[in-house]
């Protein structure tokens, strides 16, 4: 199993997600960026009105691979901290559904690490959301992880 | 007297569309030792015909990894098929 520094967070949460507190637990002496990407409920999918949307998860593994994703990120990139925080359950319009926030010395290798890990994020963690109209719901088209244990895009 | 084939004794977890469509969130199954989790996905395919029109957009996982359809199964393994993911 790929390891990540203690000092890093990740989870799995029912509650709001407070993107203040993340940042603040990212945030170090010797680092000089912080990069945060805040995803939330959009009002809207494909033209039609979102009433609003459920997030399910494999936890075990949405958590394994969350954590994977972090490592990965330590080693690809010269960042210092990685908090990534997914809400599950019922979210409203607006609600942050996830957050992350990485610190570095640099801000260059923040912004790249932040971009990989939501990017991978949206690819390989088993997390589901289905959307709810007035007239119904469906599941989000999703993408299809690739089946190889390794994440890696094949490009 | 006839042989009998071991099995393996595995817990099977549904989620998302694939818990709709079964009605199932968990349970334990027994499969044929040296089976293949395709193998498996087929025998759920038989058993909720109504899965056999997402099969191409599932993939399988053995003990929390991604795995192949043609791995094969273990006693106390823990199994999953999961439709595409749609985090973020």
């Amino acid at each position: 199993m790929p390891t990540t520094p203690e000092s890093d967070l990740y989870e799995l949460v029912r509650a709001v997600i407070d993107p203040a507190t993340l940042v603040r637990h990212v945030r170090a002496g010797q680092d000089g960026a912080i990069v945060t990407f805040d995803g939330f409920v959009r009002n809207e999918s494909h033209g039609r009105a979102t009433k609003y949307l459920e997030y399910e998860a494999y936890e075990t593994m949405a958590l394994a691979k969350m954590r994977e994703i972090g490592a990965q990120v330590h080693e690809e990139f010269a960042i210092h901290r990685v908090a990534m925080v997914h809400r599950l359950g019922r979210l409203e319009i607006g609600e942050t559904s996830v957050f992350i926030a990485i610190s570095a010395p640099h801000r260059a290798a923040a912004f790249e690490a932040c971009r990989f890990a939501i990017d991978t994020l949206k690819r390989i963690v088993p997390i589901w959301k289905k959307e709810y109209f007035q007239d119904g719901a469906i599941w989000a088209d999703g993408e299809i992880p690739p089946a190889a244990p390794k994440a890696k895009p094949a490009s | 007297m006839p042989s009998v084939s071991r099995s393996a004794r595995v817990k099977v977890l549904f989620f998302g569309r694939v818990r709709e469509l079964t009605g199932l969130t968990e349970e334990n199954g027994e499969i044929r030792e040296g089976a293949t989790l395709g193998d498996l996905l087929e025998r759920y395919i038989q058993r909720y015909p109504q899965l056999a029109g997402f099969r191409a957009s599932l993939v399988a996982s053995r003990n929390q990894e991604f795995a192949a359809w043609d791995t094969r199964i273990a006693g106390g393994d823990e199994i999953a098929f999961l439709p595409p993911v749609s985090g973020g």
